[in-house]
């Protein structure tokens, strides 16, 4: 029998509307999962890795569940009374420990704000408890976000992927893609800068969501990269993911940057199909380019066969659906996505960092400091893990008077011309049309733990097919998209033009029911047994 | 002997009097609240917290500009500053820099001397404030309320002259603050800060010296004592063929002498960047037009307008238009009453300013309305009631609210000019008074005045004077 915990989101919200199952049942039943599977939560210092932590997921930082009981109790209570208690009634959630909630410690995964309780909640946040949501608590992320694996994690052990836990679970928003794969909550609110949302659910088998920059408020989110970050949904399919879009996407007087546009109903056109649609495929999302550090040439290498195949094979089905497939779309910008993304992040994280500077909250040295310098750089140098250190020394260099006509401002333009590849594409008027591009996710599936750890460059070319989304402000979705020969998942990707995420949406509700038959539909994430 | 010149330019920071700060909703002023009362996660920089800008200061921005003549520009930023100090809570502090909301732009200022010194604009931006730092017993105490308060920079060319030019323009800068309601620019409670930059030349020369910095100058006064001690060692200096160097000066108001802060460092590199986390500041013609519609008449140009208009002496202007509820007030009651300007300026300089000040009120808060004011000088005029009457009149109408007409009537205060009335009591005073009606009939002329003086009491002040004389006159002779 199908535990609650495994349910949808819409089907779980639509019992407990019904009456047949209570919040507080559902509650239970994913308090259960996280009891089997998650193992320890992530801590400071927190000892050397034993053979029954390699073997669980350890996404939680945080688990609140006297919150999230006070939480399904109430939502009980408004159903008994006849209240109608909101959309996503009684379905329980994951918050990526990047977003501040009111007395709950939010870390960042770093040690930095490991003793930092909120005293207000982000928007997005209070959004999904205002349409019923019962947030069970705070996963784990890499340090600030920094990173693609969250190996980088201040609180250990780090996230492990539940389809095989000797792999990681991607990142940043690792923590939430693995709680949602292994069943720990239905949906997840995660962040993507450069493909922190889609890299992981793609590695982690589940639908990733980055809307339009400035779809869904920011206010709330511990800022990595201000220009580029997204919160958005991680959830099992569309349905949810759209679900969830809807109760956390809209305008907020708290961010200055969120977009007045009115919300749609994501979950209203799912159904609808995709005939008379034009997707696009473009040759320069099947092979990833990269610096060359021996020999100072960009180079090529194509993906891995069974992730195009994947991506092919979409094409196929979409196609059999009624949608046009445009190939050999130009998308030549592609492959400045990485370097410019570099040194553009890099500059905002390292002025986002000042603020932790142990004057006000977070660390700050117990050593005594001879003066404000000494007790700056001592606290900054405890409590800042390698990640953020590196962004910094970064930041700081090309964000200099001296270097920033040459990297920052040159950056700058780069994504300018990353966006005209996407604007050209999506030109109604222009040679192509389309309503959304096809692509993979990533350029692998997920990779052995410990692999490419502190490495930061080759960690961020896991970015490479995703960090063009997050330059030029649009929407993206990665979905399932079959298995590979290891039985790790893929991730397929839809880009669009901005604010069509409901097409996005129904691009890939169609997918998912001409796949719906597929032997790897049927296939569940080694944790679970 | 060498003539030297002075060249002066000052950077001002206006605190503005919005009602909330520039970034999040709590009120701007935290004179009177406790340390870290007035702040919130937005202002005191809490982790995920984001600035959402206020329309307020932009509208404030733009009146200023307006009124410095500089170019308003349509599309502006928002810039981080990027330092570490403990009561800059970011890390950062949210200015403009190369996209400010405005550029260029003068002040025409007029010196005592009746000369004209026009003032470039070099720089004119929004910014946050950061918190106040006190060192205490060897413990750095931090607070925060200031933190976001809004400000507005503003930076001179090198356009002054003098210590008394420097003081001039700080003057005018603060009466046009708060005449477009910008400001309170009370200095006292650091709503307008004054940085100068001090160099000399022989006077002549056109090239530019080094300059200082003097910091810390919290009143006209002690910038102009400031920097004309400062004038005066640069030239001391100079004379004795020493370099000057480009020192930061600290102003110690109670010992009157300037500190040297310390050495100016080589530039310090803010890193500054456009801050992504607020858009352009897009001036929308309409909100603009609103928002310049009611752009009043600048006190310089009022001042001009009265001596041009009215003929009134450049004192008078310079005093009616020192406020612009005053300079209002002043027009309504001169325009109601129709008559000479200067008699109607003679009332608000002599008895309506002594009124204000006792009562500690601006012209705008009067009950005593300007039509009021013009009815009693018309009413003196009429010889209704005597001066000394309408003085009186000013306080009686502004303490009940009724008009000066109900007032009179009520009071029996119109003057007594009925000659038959008069006349009795001229004989009565007569008759009481032998002794003094001998010594005026013997040619001591100047007793008369002792018995107008009688017939003013007898009356209670309401007898008109001058036909009191005619009449006693006339008796005392026959
Ligand atoms: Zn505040």
């Amino acid at each position: 029998m199908t535990e609650l915990c495994d349910l949808s989101a819409a089907d779980l919200a639509a019992r407990i509307r019904a009456g047949d199952v209570s919040a507080v049942e559902a509650l239970d039943s994913a308090l259960a999962r996280i009891a089997a599977v998650d193992g320890r939560p992530g801590a400071l210092d927190s000892g050397d890795l034993t053979a029954e932590d390699a073997a669980k997921v350890h996404a939680f930082i945080t688990l609140t569940e006297d919150r999230a009981r006070a939480q399904a109790e109430a939502i009980d209570k408004k159903l008994a009374a006849g209240e109608i208690p909101g959309p996503l009634a009684g379905v329980p959630f994951t918050v990526k420990d990047i977003f501040v909630v009111e007395g709950t410690p939010s870390t960042a995964a770093s040690r930095m704000l490991a003793n930092f309780t909120a005293p207000y909640t982000a928007t997005p946040v209070a959004r999904l408890e205002a349409a019923g949501g019962v947030m069970l608590g705070k996963v784990n992320l890499d340090e600030f976000t920094y990173g693609s694996s969250n190996e980088s994690s201040a609180f250990q052990p780090h996230p492990r992927n539940p389809w095989d836990p000797s792999r990681v679970v991607g990142g940043s928003s690792g923590g939430s893609a693995a709680a949602v794969a292994a069943g720990e909550g239905a949906l997840s609110l995660g962040t993507d800068t450069a493909g922190s949302i889609r890299q992981p659910a793609a590695f982690c088998g589940v639908v990733g969501v980055k809307p339009t920059y400035g779809r869904v408020s920011r206010y709330g989110l511990i800022a990595f990269g201000s220009s580029l970050d997204c919160p958005g949904p991680i959830a099992r399919d569309i349905t949810d993911a759209a679900l969830m879009l809807n109760a956390i996407a809209g305008p907020d007087a708290r961010d200055a940057t969120a977009a007045t546009l009115p919300v749609p109903d994501y979950t209203a056109g799912l159904e609808d199909g995709v005939k008379g649609l034009r997707i696009g495929l473009s040759p320069d999302f099947f092979k990833i380019t990269y610096y060359n550090h021996d020999t100072g040439e960009m180079e090529e290498r194509p993906l891995p066969d069974d992730i195009t195949a994947a991506v092919m094979q979409a094409a196929d089905k979409l196609s059999d659906a009624g949608a046009r497939i445009i190939e050999n779309v130009p998308m030549p910008h592609t492959r400045y996505g990485i370097p410019a993304y570099f040194v553009i992040s890099r500059v905002e994280a390292a002025s986002n960092l000042h603020r932790f500077d142990g004057v006000k909250y977070g660390h700050r040295t117990a050593e005594k400091a001879a003066d404000l310098r000494s007790m700056y750089r001592k606290t900054r140098a405890e409590a800042f893990g390698p990640q953020p250190k590196l962004r910094i020394l970064m930041g700081m260099y090309v964000s200099a008077a001296q270097y920033s006509e040459q990297y920052y401002q040159r950056a700058l333009k780069v994504r300018s011309l990353i966006r005209r590849d996407f604007d050209l594409a999506y030109d109604p008027n222009g040679t192509h049309k389309l309503d959304a591009l096809l692509t993979p996710t990533t350029p692998t599936t997920a990779f052995p733990i410990g692999d490419v750890y502190g490495d930061s460059v080759l960690m961020q070319y896991a970015d490479q097919l995703t960090v063009t989304a997050d330059h030029a402000g649009i929407p993206g979705i990665s979905l399932p998209g079959g298995l590979d020969a290891a039985g790790l998942p893929i991730g397929i990707q839809l880009l669009g033009p901005d604010f069509s995420e409901a097409t996005l949406f129904r691009i890939g509700r169609t997918y998912e029911k001409e796949t719906a038959a597929a032997a790897w539909r049927a296939a569940r994430p080694k944790v679970l047994g | 002997m060498t003539q030297y010149e002075a060249i002066i330019g000052l950077e001002t920071h206006i605190q503005l009097n919005t009602q909330t700060k520039i970034f999040c909703g709590c009120k701007a002023d935290s004179w009177d609240d406790a340390p870290n009362t007035n702040i919130c996660p937005v202002c005191s920089g809490l982790p995920g917290s984001l600035p959402v800008p206020n329309a307020a200061v932009v509208a404030k921005a733009v009146r200023l500009a307006k009124a410095m003549q500089a170019d308003i520009q349509a599309e502006s930023y928002f810039d981080r500053k990027n330092y570490f100090y403990p009561d800059l809570p970011k890390g950062y502090q949210i200015t403009q820099y190369d996209k400010s909301i405005a550029t260029g732009g003068h002040m025409d200022v007029p010196m005592p001397d009746g000369s004209t010194r026009r003032v470039g604009i070099h720089k004119l931006h929004m910014e946050e404030d950061a918190g106040k730092t006190r060192n205490e017993k060897g413990r750095r105490l931090i607070d925060f309320n200031r933190c976001g308060v809004p400000l507005i920079e503003m930076v001179t060319g090198p356009d002054l002259r003098s210590a008394d030019e420097a003081a001039e323009y700080l003057i005018r800068l603060r009466q046009l603050l708060r005449w477009l309601d910008i400001s309170e620019a009370d200095m006292e409670k650091a709503h307008l800060r004054t940085d100068a930059n001090v160099s000399i030349r022989v006077r002549g020369e056109t090239h530019l010296n080094t300059k200082t910095e003097i910091k810390n100058v919290n009143s006209i006064e002690s910038l102009r004592a400031a920097v004309e001690k400062e004038i005066a060692r640069q030239i001391q200096a100079y004379e004795a063929g020493e370099r000057i160097e480009a020192w930061t000066l600290d102003w110690d108001e109670n010992a009157q002498t300037l500190r040297k802060m310390r050495s100016k460092e080589t530039e310090a590199d803010y890193r500054y960047f456009k801050d992504p986390d607020l858009l352009a500041v897009r001036l929308e013609p309409a909100w603009l037009e609103g928002v310049l519609a009611d752009f009043p008449e600048l006190p310089l140009a009022r001042r001009a307008r009265f001596i041009e208009q009215y003929g009134l002496p450049e004192y008078d202007a310079n005093i009616l238009t020192s406020e612009r509820s005053l300079s209002d007030y002043f027009e309504a009651a001169a325009a109601a009453y129709a008559g000479d300007v200067k008699r109607v300026s003679n009332w608000m300089m002599n008895d309506v300013l002594k009124l204000l000040n006792e009562r500690g009120l601006e012209a705008g808060q009067l009950k005593l309305r300007p039509e009021q004011l013009a009815e009693i000088i018309q009413l003196v005029d009429a010889n209704t009631i005597n001066t000394p009457t309408g003085k009186s009149l000013l306080e009686k109408v502004q303490d009940s609210g009724h008009s000066p007409q109900e007032i009179v009537a009520a009071e029996g205060l119109s003057q007594v000019s009925d000659s038959g009335a008069l006349r009795e009591l001229a004989e009565k005073i007569i008759a009481s008074s032998p002794d003094n009606v001998e010594k005026y009939r013997a040619g001591k002329d100047s007793l008369i005045g002792w018995f107008v003086g009688q017939l003013m009491r007898e009356s209670q002040g309401k007898a008109d004077p001058n036909a009191a004389r005619a009449i006693l006159e006339e008796l005392l002779k026959g």
